[in-house]
């Protein structure tokens, strides 16, 4: 096994023990991508060269026996909508092609204080807005298991990435299933953690009261190990919780014995394939053969949510991306005549067809007359979802639901069909509303391509998640290792 | 202003707030400095940055709120006012709407020595844009962030006003109370405090009529122009036939007239919404409270105060109100009991704001005390010293820090209003004088001053001139 | 309800070219009617009080950016403004 196919506990140990060095580690893991990057494309830039000098400094301070944190050396893949300060940050859009950051994003400071090696920014849905990374503007990115098929969205670089070995971990975002999905269709671990427990200062804002930052990896000591890194309250991001945070991977347990598993039958219904139905309950039943409790209980507002979504996020993304005028940063479009043309032609070149939509329609839900009967409503339903999942929460531990209704589809299948694209979000986007923990654990195949498990935890309940998916890891003996690229 | 015709003026206030720092950020809350170097990523409104409420802005506010005996929203938000400008950086205000901090509110005002009663319907917080500045010889408009998050509070009046003079004198005492409960430094001339007009006109005893809005109403005079402009404006439209259109317009106070800016169709459609990057804003009863308590008397009710218990003229109250040096000493002078409120004034206006002009000192912090102030007062006032030697007191206190008695001793001040001393004299200087008697006795009435002064100069300028005079009057009269 | 695809675009700055105007708003419409579908709730939308914002103390801190670095990515610049068509209140 090479050493970018091995995981970030074991490379954790290993230069601990001097049995590899951090530079050697970047190699492995920049020879991978010279290898694969050409066929995966999940990133949208490379930082070979100063990953290499962060891995020697690395390697400096072990040298001469300095403490470093569990992570230093490892390197990780960024999703291109977070602030990496003299990095280009492009949100997979013209609108910031060429955009550099003066400043770094809080969970940056952090991945640099833990002396991690960054190997680059990742491709994504144009300002995370997709399912399938099929909206970036530069390029697809391919999902490891079949170069055909798409890797997921937004989050799709930073999930293929992983899944290929060209980054041990990876951060990505979610806000409606964003880390989960892709995560789900590459095979590999991703956790959306509770809304607050990450700072969203530097993350390029899509929908403000949705979004997380969150770890993608290939096994969930991994993600435990990343989380525990990037959570905590910053006083740069007035929804961010001041709470006690602990170390996710000191006491991640396997024992599932008596561990409550709530089963809402909405989430099993008609729009999921039943491929992915009979994997996701094989693996809860693995969990009752080890002394899981399966109770199956209702969530009722599941089949407005992805409206109540759509709604609440285009609301407030219309906003958020108000900003991309051409005025202080960004792309202008060349010939304008007046302020508003340059406004309209910036707006229009500068953006993609499904940010535009996203756009239009959040600019109508909040425009004169409507927001009573669009927004207002969609916030009462935000809090009888949020009220659903707390009364499930008083019975079971963890809810466990499919990620996805499918396996990862064909590149072009649904591109032209928006309404197709936002149906795969069904079994996601609750989770954001209620601002909830959840993540997605590789649970079986369907015809070769991965199928992933959602489980659902209550708010800041993530031990209590990672304790579950960790012992079902156990159970099944580990998660996939890096995919073959064919 | 025509007869048959009622004019409505609202008006809506914004001042910038003196704080440290900017409402959202921590950049320096400054102005003047050179362009675009007090701005930050989130002032900017680069992507990813979030914004965190000063807490010093809601405590203002709130201050302003009791000032104006407005109830306090002690749980509020903030919603975002969209809309594109190039001076709007995030292409969103962050602001208040149906919630504001502070509601339902009144002001009074004195105007002409008759107490009116503006409602003041809110106000809220929110932060100012930046600048764009123009120039003839430049195709483009330059942008300036600088000013970008500097808190601001906006005050909204009822439409209660029926006058440009109750406009200029509501204007005039918000910014007085703010200036005396110190959250504004309230500098027109740097944009510190702004106001927009709203003006409708109807026939009396028939309903309001449509107002306009005014924008550009760079001064409170300005304000004054504009609110008679438009009153004139609407009458003539309305005597001639036409409607009232419901629009913004723009104030041209060099031209002296006001412009179409944005008809009602144009009207901007700000689609407010909850802020969702900031949580609830709770504020503590007990702090509400406290604030409440730090109130110190208002200027506007100190000059009705002065004017009706005190005898002072409005003008005098409002000279000495506007200071908060010479007020506290006028207060402090009253409260002890000697010399009449209107002596003290009349000292407090003439040679004390000389003084203060000149040397640029704090009154308050000179060996001038309200005691010693009071003293040198009722001693004038009783006579026992001339004004004259008043003076000599007045200048004696600040150079030798003693009190008005010891100087009078030391320096021999006091005058003599003994009226057989007088009387003596008198009899003496015009018995010396029979020329100037003769003379005076003939029609020149200077002889009399030349008399006078002559029994000024036989005491050794301890005679009680007034007093002096009469006597000599007296005399001549036989 | 409809959407009013020319009314919105302006109100977002945006404009959609004639080629792509009619899967566009058929796409928009769709999208409408989908979302539109919620259920009634009789209820009024409360402040949460629970959670509140913890404010932040009045201290200016130091300038930690030059204006270079900020304007850096700025598209059009002179005398240290950001430069943009004439636009008068």
């Amino acid at each position: 096994m090479e050493l970018y196919e091995k995981s970030a506990h074991e490379l954790s140990e290993m230069l601990k023990n001097k049995k590899c060095s951090a530079v050697e580690l970047t190699e492995s893991v920049f020879k991978r991508i010279s290898d694969v990057e050409e066929k995966v494309d999940a990133y949208l830039t490379i930082c070979k060269d100063t990953a290499l000098e962060e891995a020697k400094k690395v390697d400096e301070k072990l040298s001469i026996g300095e403490k470093l944190h569990p992570l230093a050396g490892i390197p990780i893949g960024i999703k291109d909508n977070i602030s990496t300060k003299g990095i280009k940050t492009t949100c997979a859009s013209k609108m910031l092609g060429e955009y550099v950051p003066p400043f770094d994003a809080s969970v940056m400071n952090k991945i640099k204080s833990a002396d991690m090696v960054i190997t680059g920014k990742l491709n994504m849905d144009e300002f995370a807005m997709g399912s399938s990374t099929e909206n970036s503007y530069f390029k697809t990115t391919k999902n490891p298991y079949d170069l055909s098929r798409i890797p997921g969205g937004s989050s799709g670089g930073s999930a293929a990435a992983v899944a290929a070995g060209e980054a041990v971990v990876s951060l990505g975002s979610d806000t409606g299933g964003s880390i989960r999905q892709p995560a789900a269709y590459c095979g590999v671990v991703g956790l959306k953690p509770t809304y607050g427990s990450v700072s969203r200062y530097g993350l390029v804002a899509f929908a403000s009261s949705l979004d997380q930052i969150g770890p993608i990896g290939r096994n969930v000591t991994d993600v435990a190990m990343l989380q525990s890194v990037i959570c905590g309250h910053d006083k740069m991001d007035a929804t961010s919780k001041n709470i006690e945070y602990p170390d996710f991977t000191k006491s991640l347990s396997s024992n599932v014995k008596g561990l409550k598993i709530g089963i809402p039958k909405e989430y099993f219904g008609k729009g999921i394939d039943s491929s992915v139905k009979t994997s996701v309950m094989n693996a809860v039943k693995e969990l009752e053969n080890n002394g899981a409790v399966v109770k199956e209980i209702s969530l009722p507002s599941t089949d407005y949510a992805i409206n109540a979504y759509y709604i609440l996020s285009s609301a407030e993304a219309s906003s958020n991306l108000a900003r991309f005028d051409g005025v202080k940063y960004g792309y202008r479009t060349e010939n304008y005549n007046g302020l508003v043309d340059m406004y309209e032609k910036t707006r229009s070149e500068g953006f993609g067809d499904e940010v535009k939509r996203r756009i239009m329609l959040g600019t109508f839900v909040l425009s004169s007359g409507y927001y009573d009967a669009y927004y207002k409503k969609a916030k009462l339903l935000q809090k009888k979802i949020s009220d659903e999942f707390n009364g499930a929460f008083s019975d079971v531990d963890i809810i466990a639901t499919p990620t996805t209704p499918s396996a990862a589809f064909k590149i072009g299948e649904n591109i032209g069909d928006p309404l197709k694209m936002y149906a795969t979000d069904i079994c996601t986007v609750t989770i954001n509303i209620a601002g909830l923990p959840a993540v997605s654990l590789p649970c079986g195949k369907d015809n070769g391509m991965p199928v992933g498990m959602q489980f659902i935890a209550n708010k800041f309940n993530e031990q209590t998640l990672l304790n579950a998916a960790f012992g079902y890891e156990q159970i099944v003996g580990g998660f996939n290792s890096v995919a073959a690229i064919k | 202003m025509n007869k048959d015709y009622e004019m409505v003026v609202g008006l809506e206030v914004h001042a910038e707030l003196n704080t440290e720092s900017k409402i959202y950020c921590s950049c320096k809350n400054a102005f003047g400095l050179e362009v675009n170097t007090q701005v930050c990523p989130i002032c900017m409104g680069m992507p990813g940055t979030l914004p965190t409420l000063n807490e010093k802005v809601v405590d203002y506010a709130i201050k302003m709120g009791h000032a104006l005996n407005c109830t306090i929203n002690s749980v509020c938000k903030q919603d975002r006012k969209n809309y594109f400008y190039p001076d709007l950086p995030k292409a969103y205000q962050i602001s208040q709407a149906e919630v504001p901090l502070c509601q339902n509110g009144h002001l009074d005002i004195m105007i002409d020595g008759e107490i009116r009663t503006i409602g003041v319907t809110r106000i809220h917080i929110e932060e100012d844009a930046g600048k764009l500045l123009h120039d003839e010889a430049f195709a483009g408009s330059l942008v300036d962030l600088n000013r970008c998050g500097v808190p601001l509070i906006e005050i909204v009046s009822e439409p209660d006003i029926r006058s440009s003079a109750e406009a200029k004198a509501y204007l005039d005492t918000i910014k007085s109370i703010l200036q005396y409960i110190d959250i504004s430094d309230c500098k027109m001339q740097e944009g510190s405090i702004r106001c927009d007009v709203n003006v409708s006109v109807h026939k009396k005893d028939e309903p309001f009529g449509t107002r306009c809005e005014m924008k550009n109403v760079n001064s409170f005079s300005a304000a004054v122009r504009g609110i008679e402009y438009e009153y004139s404006r609407q009458v003539a439209l309305i005597e001639a036939g036409g409607t009232v259109v419901q629009e913004t317009r723009r104030w041209d106070d060099v031209k002296g007239e006001s412009i179409t800016m944005r008809s009602k169709e144009d009207a901007q459609d700000y689609r407010y919404f909850p802020e969702p990057d900031l949580l609830t804003i709770v504020v503590d009863e007990e702090k509400i409270k406290a604030i409440k308590e730090s109130l110190p008397e208002l200027p506007n009710i100190k000059v009705m105060r002065y004017v009706k218990e005190l005898g002072l003229t409005q003008i005098d109250a409002t000279l000495i109100t506007e200071a908060l040096d010479k007020s506290k000493l006028f207060d402090d002078t009253v409260k002890l009991g000697k010399g009449s409120p209107k002596g003290i004034a009349k000292w407090i206006l003439s040679d004390i704001s000389k003084y203060i002009n000149e040397t640029g000192k704090d009154i308050n912090s000179t060996p001038l005390t309200a005691k010693r102030l009071g003293e040198m007062v009722e001693i004038i006032e009783k006579g026992t010293i001339s004004n004259a030697a008043g003076k000599t007191v007045f200048e004696t206190i600040l150079s030798d820090d003693k009190d008005p008695s010891v100087i009078i001793e030391e320096k021999s001040l006091a005058q003599n209003s003994d009226n057989d001393f007088l009387e003596n004299i008198a009899k003496e200087v015009i018995s010396n004088n029979e020329k100037s008697v003769t003379d005076y006795k003939n029609g020149k009435t200077n002889a009399l001053g030349f008399l006078v002064g002559q029994c000024m100069k036989a005491s050794k300028g301890k005679a009680n001139p007034g007093m002096m005079k009469e006597i000599v009057e007296k005399y001549l009269a036989e | 309800m409809n959407i009013d695809i020319k009314h919105v675009a302006k109100l977002a700055r945006l404009r959609i070219e004639d080629e792509k105007l009619s899967k566009f708003e058929n796409d928009m419409q769709a999208i409408v009617n989908m979302v539109e579908n919620l259920p009634e709730i009789k209820e009024e939308l409360v402040l949460d009080k629970d959670n509140a914002m913890v404010l932040r103390h009045d201290t200016a801190e130091i300038r930690k950016f030059t204006r270079d670095e900020l304007l850096k990515n700025a598209p059009h610049i002179q005398a240290g403004c950001l430069v943009v068509p004439k636009t008068v209140e």
